[in-house]
């Protein structure tokens, strides 16, 4: 289990690029997770975890079409490995047994 | 939205992406960015889209996205660049008298080049301060009078109003006078020689701030006076100025404010502006006709910068409108841009003091040149100790290490040698500037530079440039060579580029022998100035300033024989000018030979009984100035020999001929001519007459024990004139300094001449060390078959005298063209010495001859066996 730790934001880029299903290619994962979260997402940020977690097999990615907007360079288009929803699943899954965990005590009456 | 656009994103950040980023990611990214672009460049503009990019190019530029190095290639990168600096610093340690010898060089060599352009930047950068510098214009006039064309810098005050009315491309005007006046408050008196009136829209035109008090009215009311900082301090210390009084001669002046001290780099500077009104109230109709009074400076301020020619066009229409046709006229009033009159040929009249073109080329063209000693020298050394490392390189390429990698090696290492010497060079400069100023008589302060990242990145570009310049040679050139060739035997093609060495040394012998050459030419020609017989004996005369004060006017004669009680006081003698100091020009009606007056302007001194003794002018025809003539103050004339042949008489001729200034008025002597000016001008025409109201005392000492009779001159002269400081000069002194520009240049080319050689020198040691060590074995057979000292000795020297010969045939006509050239500024030309290149070749071979046999002679002395067994 502990050799699959996710880190925040690559939690986020994985569940967006599982939100955008067959869709999810660079410039639309960050309008999404900048629509969704309200956070300012560089290029550079996005594609190195993209490429970590294609590297540890979560994510897999092939080539699209080519369009005028982009100079005739293609798009590639990430998804999620079984290996990767499993992951994903599991943090998850630790996330609320441990917000369970948390007595009602705790929390400041709002 | 949708619709492509045709804006391309920076192509300088594109390239750069493509060039790092790892070629698997590549090209969808690209696509990312491109598409991101498009679309900001729709919903925005496109500067903020490109600004976005190429932030994002900047932010890719991490590890993950970087491409891996070429996995091909067995060296791995870091620990090869490791190796190259290790080498660079052992190399660099292992010849530690060769290297500091390099940067030391290039590190003088730096900081010389530097500080002279500092200067010559200040120079350059006169005026160009005011936020309106491009639009202000100076008016300057053409003069015709009967025989000559004056070209003055001065114009008269009806100029700058009747132009400001009459043309609609001039938005305003300022006219500026010097005053000269005795200020005095609560005990504290001084001449304030640089008082100036002016218009009040002097703060609208020039970028002068006030600290304190209103600009649109400081000037307005007569009496009105604004301080500078530094003499607001003078006067009244801590106290706030503005509101209080100061006496200036016998006036009261209200201080309306205080400005800011007038920058350094301005073509005049002043300590007080005085308003115009107080001129203007007493000479309302000087104001508006005195087309011919020209005491003023005027500056125009232009709508537009180009229509200065628009305006100067219609100037001949102008003149004939306003001006009346007399005995002389304007032949035209030129408009001179304010960032020009500094540099520019100085017109008669100027106002403050001017910049030599000449002087900033000469410097300039030594600066360059001794940055080109200190480069050649580093390159020269740094190809030297190149091919000591052939080895290095043949073992480098048999392991495979590829040319552009020992080109990266050789340019690094150079590279570092520059930036050490930059350093060094930036703590010459910080120790050397105080030293400096000094030199080149100027404040230099470091605020006049533009901004000190420019500064910065312009160092660096130069350190960068000399490192790669100095380096490429044994770069490209070494890294060329094939393993077998450096391990096989054949060295001869290898060493060939020792002729490449031998011109660089040639050309820095032949650059130390023209500045050696030109510096004593320089300096002959000042000494021919400064010994010429100028008419006149200008040694060991005092001169004190009066101030046309009534007390001592009133009371010249008891207050001259008052002086001479004094003792070591040979005679005294009053005038309105004295030699060196200016003179003044009056409209004068001469008789000429057919009887008729002939009108003209000519130049006048106004003197005493004693002006000829005291300063041992030769009267050739007629007589003195009389005392027991009374008629003499007001019709006796004294003119020169230049002014009588110039109307056209011998003189004895010129003796009794009439001029028409007043009744009776006639000329009963001539003198020889004496430079009343200076040696950059012809002696003009000048006319002597007596004058009462003497601003100024000449008193002649004797030689011996000057300091002892100041003191009991002063004490005198408090005695007489309590109220005047006792303001005094030597005449020797003021009158040299019109020479001032150029003995500074004699003066800071001797500085930077001794640098250049000594630079030279050193780069000369470093050649030959290389030159007897790469011989040692070659002296050592030579030894033992039998060779001298003084053989070997000659062996190593003569090269470098072939070459020292070599320069000296370039150099001298080079030389003599550029000293030529330069003595036109002269009316007096010292003649060009030849002896003088033989002096600099001597000498420059004298330096390099002791530089060399220092180490030729340890060479040539040693034991051979030594010699031979060293491996």
């Amino acid at each position: 289990m502990n050799r699959h730790q996710l880190g925040e934001f690559e939690e986020i880029v994985m569940l967006t690029v599982g939100i955008l299903y067959n869709e999810a290619y660079g410039v639309a994962i960050i309008d999404e997770i900048e629509q969704r979260t309200q956070r300012k997402v560089s290029i550079g940020a996005l594609q190195t975890v993209l490429r970590r977690l294609e590297g540890k097999g979560y994510l897999t990615s092939e080539f699209g079409e080519a369009t005028n907007v982009r100079g005739g360079k293609r798009k590639r288009y990430f998804s999620l490995t079984t290996l990767g929803s499993r992951v994903l699943r599991e943090t998850q899954e630790k996330r609320t047994e441990l917000f369970k965990a948390i007595p009602r005590v705790a929390f400041p009456k709002s | 939205m949708n619709e492509p656009f045709n804006i391309e994103p920076p192509k300088l950040f594109l390239r750069f992406f493509r060039w790092f980023c790892d070629p698997s990611l590549a090209e969808d990214i690209e696509g990312d960015l491109r598409e991101m672009f498009q679309r900001q460049a729709g919903a925005s503009s496109v500067r903020k889209a490109r600004y976005q990019f190429s932030l994002n190019v900047l932010k890719l530029f991490r590890p993950g996205i970087i491409k891996k190095v070429n996995h091909s290639s067995f060296i791995q990168p870091s620990p090869m660049f490791k190796n190259y600096f290790i080498t660079a610093v052992r190399s660099l340690m292992r010849n530690k008298g060769f290297s500091a010898i390099n940067i030391v060089g290039l590190a003088v060599g730096l900081a010389t080049f530097s500080l002279i352009s500092f200067y010559v930047y200040h120079e350059l950068s006169f005026d160009r301060y005011h936020v309106n510098a491009d639009r202000i214009f100076r008016i300057t006039e053409n003069l015709r009078t009967e025989n000559e064309l004056l070209f003055q810098s001065t114009s008269s005050p009806p100029m700058g109003p009747t132009m400001a009315k009459d043309f609609p491309e001039v938005e305003s005007y300022v006219r500026v006078q010097n005053w000269n006046l005795l200020a005095e408050r609560n005990g504290k008196s001084f001449y304030e020689p640089n008082s100036y009136i002016a218009d009040s829209t002097i703060f609208d035109i020039f970028s002068f701030s006030l600290i304190s008090g209103d600009k649109r009215t400081a000037l307005r009311e007569p009496f009105s006076i604004v301080l500078t900082e530094t003499m607001a301090r003078k006067y009244f210390g801590d106290e706030d100025p503005v509101g209080q009084q100061i006496k200036m001669d016998y006036d009261m002046y209200q201080i309306t404010g205080v400005m800011q001290d007038v920058p350094e780099n301005s073509h005049f500077r002043f300590d007080n502006l005085i308003s115009w009104t107080t001129w203007s109230r007493n000479n309302k109709r000087a104001e508006e006709g005195a087309w011919f009074w020209n005491g003023f400076h005027t500056y125009l301020l232009l709508h537009d910068a180009q229509s200065a020619d628009a305006v100067h066009s219609k100037m001949p229409d102008f003149i004939s409108r306003n001006v009346e046709k007399g005995g002389m006229y304007y032949e035209d009033l030129p408009l001179q841009s304010l960032t020009e009159i500094y540099m520019a040929p100085p017109r008669s009249w100027e106002n403050g003091t001017r910049g030599s073109i000449n002087n900033v080329y000469i410097l300039s063209i030594i600066a360059v040149f001794i940055l080109l000693i200190a480069c050649f020298n580093y390159i020269n050394l740094a190809t030297a100790r190149a091919s000591r490392r052939l080895k290095e390189v043949g073992l480098r390429k048999s392991l495979g290490a590829l040319r552009r990698m020992l080109v990266a090696q050789f340019l690094g290492e150079s590279i570092i040698v520059a930036f050490i010497a930059g350093i060094l060079a930036a703590l010459i400069i910080w120790i050397a500037l105080p030293y400096f100023r000094i030199l080149v008589e100027s404040e230099l302060t470091l605020s006049l530079l533009p901004s000190l990242w420019l500064v910065a990145g312009l160092a660096l570009g130069l350190i960068l440039f000399i490192g790669i310049l100095a380096g490429a040679y044994p770069a490209f050139i070494i890294s060329g060579f094939q393993p077998l060739q450096i391990f096989r035997p054949a060295l001869n093609k290898i060493y060939s580029h020792q002729n490449f060495r031998r011109v660089l040394v040639s050309v820095q012998f032949m650059i130390s022998i023209m500045l050696v050459a030109g510096t004593l030419l320089v300096y002959d020609q000042l000494n021919e100035v400064r010994t010429h017989d100028l008419g006149f004996n200008k040694n060991a005369i005092l001169v004190v300033r009066t101030n046309g004060d009534t007390v001592i006017v009133r009371h010249l004669d008891a207050v001259k024989e008052q002086l001479k009680i004094v003792p070591g006081v040979q005679a005294v003698t009053g005038s309105a000018f004295v030699p060196g100091s200016g003179i003044t020009n009056n409209y004068t009606e001469i008789e000429m030979q057919d009887g008729k007056f002939s009108p003209t302007n000519i130049n006048y001194n106004f003197v005493d009984h004693d002006f000829l003794t005291v300063y041992g002018i030769k009267l050739i025809a007629g007589r003195d100035f009389s005392k027991d003539t009374k008629a003499d103050d007001t019709t006796a004339y004294i003119i020169n020999e230049t002014g009588a042949r110039d109307f056209g008489w011998t003189p004895e001729q010129a003796l009794g001929k009439r001029i028409k200034r007043a009744q009776g008025a006639r000329i009963v002597g001539v003198v020889q001519d004496f430079n009343y000016k200076s040696l950059h001008t012809n002696v003009e025409p000048l006319m002597l007459r007596l004058v009462r109201s003497a601003g100024r005392l000449s008193i002649k000492l004797d030689a011996q024990n000057i300091p002892a009779t100041l003191i009991d001159l002063e004490k005198k002269w408090n005695q007489i004139a309590p109220h005047i400081p006792f303001d005094y000069s030597f005449l020797d002194v003021t009158y040299d300094q019109q020479y001032k520009a150029d003995q500074q240049l004699g003066k800071v080319a001797g500085v930077f001449t001794t640098l250049a050689i000594f630079i030279g020198c050193l780069g000369l040691l470093g050649l030959t060390s290389f030159a007897v060590e790469r011989r040692t074995k070659e002296i050592g057979i030579r030894k033992v078959l039998g060779a001298s000292v003084s053989s070997v000795i000659v062996l190593i020297v003569r090269e470098f005298v072939i070459m020292i010969v070599i320069a000296l045939i370039v150099a001298t006509p080079l030389t003599w063209y550029l000293i030529a050239q330069w003595e036109q500024n002269f009316t007096l030309q010292a003649v060009i010495n030849p002896v003088q290149f033989l002096v600099a070749g001597v000498s420059v071979l004298t330096f390099s001859w002791l530089t060399i046999s220092f180490l030729s002679f340890r060479a040539a002395t040693a034991n051979p066996t030594k010699a031979l067994r060293t491996e």
